[in-house]
């Protein structure tokens, strides 16, 4: 293994004396320099905290000093952009703390199972060091900081067991002593997938004074808790980001280009028309209002189509507010609809309790399935076997096919055109259900 | 390639994923959040296709971090949500400022505060999202009232993200971003491709290498051929952590000098002012459009009223308003929030003037409460 001197600058550490953190740099340096790649294919994405210094000591590689907890992130859409939309030749080192590691979790898990290349360094001395020496997710149990002073109540997190339940495919422990630390850092780098190296080491400032901790004792508390010391586990078999992401997506174009935009000769309408169409979620509303407003759409004429539903998609009522004018459409909003479909008690319901039933007038025509309650709103309805004759998911569409023909708004045939160009073979049932509701309102 | 002909029913947020992909958008990175996800299955499903990269981030945390890492690569990157998750991306947007990456943020309003309604517009992120930073700094903040305004402010965001190296949010509601309306495609601005400010190559490099405060440094890459220093830490121009330094202080007042060289060009005010008018409706977003409607309508009953549509929201755009507001005494004001929030950051733009505020929650302002304020 080279030495780390042509890597990292020749001024002095900025840690304390005997912090374990200077030895961790050393390694580093003699891991990048044997790896024989020219400076610029190196990148070093630092945490915040006491190993966020490094970046002045690698003069002469890419350095990035993140935010806390966020440097695997950063490292993740580095490497991820590097892999795919270049030649992956970037190495990608996050150099992060047990305090980094404990905010920054998820971004760790996430890293293993994308599998992206990059190698994290957990620079763990078992707190958080630059602000004083409180506690970390990775602080021994019963240990005392200055956030534990009657010992730490809970047991350390096991960060390699948790990035091995992840699908990390290269996991190490090492101490910080170790002087085969430089090795096994070499070897995480040329992993080709996300690796972790947890690296035990002595916070002079804090954890040592505190927990009278030496060298022995730490080995001794790093071989009690967590994945064994000096482990080295490698999944080979499992591909990078990278590999699965070519895999995956073979590049197949210049992207979506405009659609085609059907135009069926003009249609006309002398005035704005509103429709709220109401009904049940998964009943095909919206694919009903939106026929209608395509159709227009390609004669010539504006439309606009705004969709309410509950938060969940797929159940309570679904709501489409349909404007199809001759002028361009600004305000969408729908305060007295010149018609209202109910195409299910649901939907009606949810007018009901909105206020939109309250706004409607003698002029509102309200077309509805002969099986909704509507209240004090029966009267002067247009009751129509709905659900029965075109099932529950034509009732929309046939309301709506009913007052085309009645209203005079749209023709048959450019809505079944509409259709077919839409759903193809699969629009017989819907051109069933627009027909019958047209004749039925002709 | 020819310029798009015809016409399209679509909403804001798929002519917003188009833009991107037109302006050379080439990562995405997403969180699901209503109504801001179907930007992201748009992306989702065109970007591998095309070479780019669309992945799912385990939060909103992630989603702008792995968008700032692709950047800092080199690739105009982008991602998008709402309120609540903005929320969580304030502190990597303030990082992506900090260290002058480029990155659009589309956010889609919805209303609040907290998880708020997921499904119901509103207007009432204007002061949460300009002032996103510490120390409060400016970055542009784009608003689109109708799908094809969606498609020009993004594509938009990308070009000044690029050219100034600064992250850019495009700043839609609900309404604009989801309702289905017609785009007439020949009316839509060419991409002119987003071009990042790029280092040359030689001696002399700085991460930050400015030369006016104003000025916009030369990017280079991670992974390029020149070694970059980048941090979020207050920095000199050679991106090393500096304390109490000049050229450090120096290098934050150059963050807000660049933007503010740039007000009069990157304002843009859509206005339609007669002459004589003394009135003037002025508003963004989902408000503008019952806006025109009212002026419209105002107009008809004899009334002289100008109208002013800004799609620059930050920074102000004092010139552009300058110019509309010239020999107008009165401005109606309608935004979709409870205080009048860009009502607010206007400040003085609006002294002397007689300013009549139309505000409301939970639905969007009728043109009818507009013309009410007008009379």
């Amino acid at each position: 293994m080279p030495s780390a001197e042509a890597m990292v600058a020749p001024c002095s550490m900025p840690y304390c004396k005997g912090c374990s953190h200077g030895l961790v740099v050393r390694a580093l340096g003699a891991a990048l320099e044997a790896t024989g790649l020219p400076r610029e294919q190196l990148c070093l994405v630092s945490d915040i905290g006491c190993v966020g210094l490094i970046d002045r000591l690698f003069p002469t590689v890419h350095t990035v000093h993140a935010l806390h907890g966020r440097s695997t992130a950063f490292a993740s859409g580095i490497a991820m952009a590097d892999g795919v939309l270049f030649d992956g030749a970037l190495k990608t080192v996050v150099v992060i703390g047990d305090g980094g590691a404990t905010i920054g979790l998820l971004h760790l898990v996430a890293a293993a199972q994308l599998n992206v290349d990059v190698t994290v360094i957990v620079h763990n001395n078992h707190l958080y060091g630059m602000t004083g020496g409180q506690a970390s997710g990775l602080t021994p149990e019963d240990w005392i900081t200055a956030t534990t002073p009657v010992g730490n109540p809970l047991p350390p997190l096991d960060l390699v067991g948790v990035l091995r339940s992840s699908g990390a495919t290269f996991l190490a422990r090492e101490m910080a002593m170790n002087r085969g630390l430089a090795d096994r850092l070499g070897e995480a780098i040329a992993h080709p997938g996300f690796a972790v190296v947890e690296v035990m080491e002595l916070c002079t400032a804090f954890g040592v004074p505190l927990n009278s901790l030496n060298g022995k004792k730490l080995k001794l508390l790093a071989e009690q808790t967590g994945e064994p010391l000096g482990m080295r586990a490698l999944d080979a078999g499992r591909p990078s980001f990278r590999a699965a992401w070519k895999d995956k997506h073979p590049r197949s174009g210049a992207g979506p280009q405009w659609p085609e935009t059907p135009s069926t000769g003009a249609l006309s309408l002398d005035r704005p028309l509103r429709f709220v169409v109401a009904g049940t979620a998964g009943e095909r509303v919206q694919s009903a209002a939106t026929l209608l407003a395509r159709t227009a759409v390609a004669g010539g004429l504006f439309a606009t189509q705004k969709k309410d539903n509950p938060v969940t998609q797929g159940t309570g009522f679904s709501v489409s507010e349909l404007i199809l004018s001759p002028e361009p459409i600004h305000y969408t909003g729908i305060p007295h609809p010149d018609a209202v479909v109910a195409a299910s008690q649901v939907g009606w319901d949810y007018l009901v309790r909105t206020g939109v039933a309250a706004r409607l007038d003698e002029q509102s025509l309200i077309v509805a399935d002969e099986g909704i309650d509507l209240g004090a709103w029966g009267e002067g309805a247009v009751r129509l076997p709905l659900r029965a004759r075109v099932r529950a998911d034509g009732a929309a569409l046939a309301a709506l096919g009913w007052l085309a023909a009645r209203l005079d708004v749209l023709p048959l045939n450019r809505l079944i055109d509409t259709a077919e160009r839409a759903w193809g073979d699969k629009a017989g049932r819907s051109v069933a259900a627009l027909q019958w509701g047209f004749e039925a309102g002709g | 390639m020819n310029p798009p002909t015809g016409r399209l029913l679509t909403t804001g947020n798929a002519m917003s994923a188009k833009a991107a992909l037109d302006a050379g958008c080439r990562f995405f990175a997403g969180y699901p959040i209503t109504p801001a996800s179907q930007i992201f299955g748009a992306m989702t499903a065109t970007l591998p296709s095309m070479g780019g990269l669309a992945v799912s981030a385990p939060d909103e945390i992630s989603a702008l971090a792995l968008c700032i890492g692709a950047s800092l690569r080199g690739v105009p990157s982008m991602t998008a949500t709402s309120g609540p998750g903005w929320c969580l991306m304030v502190e990597c947007f303030g990082y992506a400022l900090m260290t002058e990456t480029p990155v659009v943020v589309a956010v889609v309003q919805r209303l609040g505060p907290s998880t708020g309604a997921a499904t119901q517009g509103a207007q009432g992120d204007i002061a949460l999202v300009s002032g996103a930073t510490s120390g409060a700094y400016t970055f542009p903040i784009f608003a689109p009232s109708t799908a094809a305004e969606c498609y020009a402010d993004t594509l938009r965001a990308f070009e000044w993200a690029e050219r100034l190296r600064t992250p850019v949010v495009v700043l839609s509601d609900k309404e604009v971003a989801s309702t289905a309306e017609v785009v007439e495609l020949g009316g839509l601005p060419q991409a002119s491709g987003a071009v990042r400010t790029a280092w040359g190559g030689g001696e002399g490099f700085r991460t930050y290498g400015w030369e006016q405060e104003a000025d916009v440094p030369p990017f280079a890459p991670v992974g390029g051929e020149q070694v970059v220093t980048v941090t979020g830490s207050a920095h000199d121009r050679a991106g090393l952590l500096k304390k109490n330094d000049p050229e450090t202080l120096a290098n934050l007042r150059h963050l807000q000098a660049k933007i503010d060289a740039v007000e009069a060009e990157i304002g843009l005010v859509d206005t339609d002012i007669p002459e004589g008018a003394d009135t003037l409706v002025l508003s963004y977003g989902v408000s503008a459009r019952a806006s025109r409607d009212a002026v419209a309508q105002a107009r008809r009953e004899g009334m002289r009223v100008g109208f002013a549509n800004v799609r620059t929201l930050f920074p102000v755009p004092r010139t552009a308003l300058g110019h509309a507001l010239r020999g107008i005494d009165t401005v109606v004001l309608p935004e979709e929030n409870h205080s009048g929030q860009y009502r607010q950051a206007l400040g003085d733009v609006l002294a002397c003037i007689d300013v009549r505020p139309v505000n409301r929650i939970g639905a969007a302002i009728k043109p009818s409460e507009i013309l009410d304020a007008l009379r």
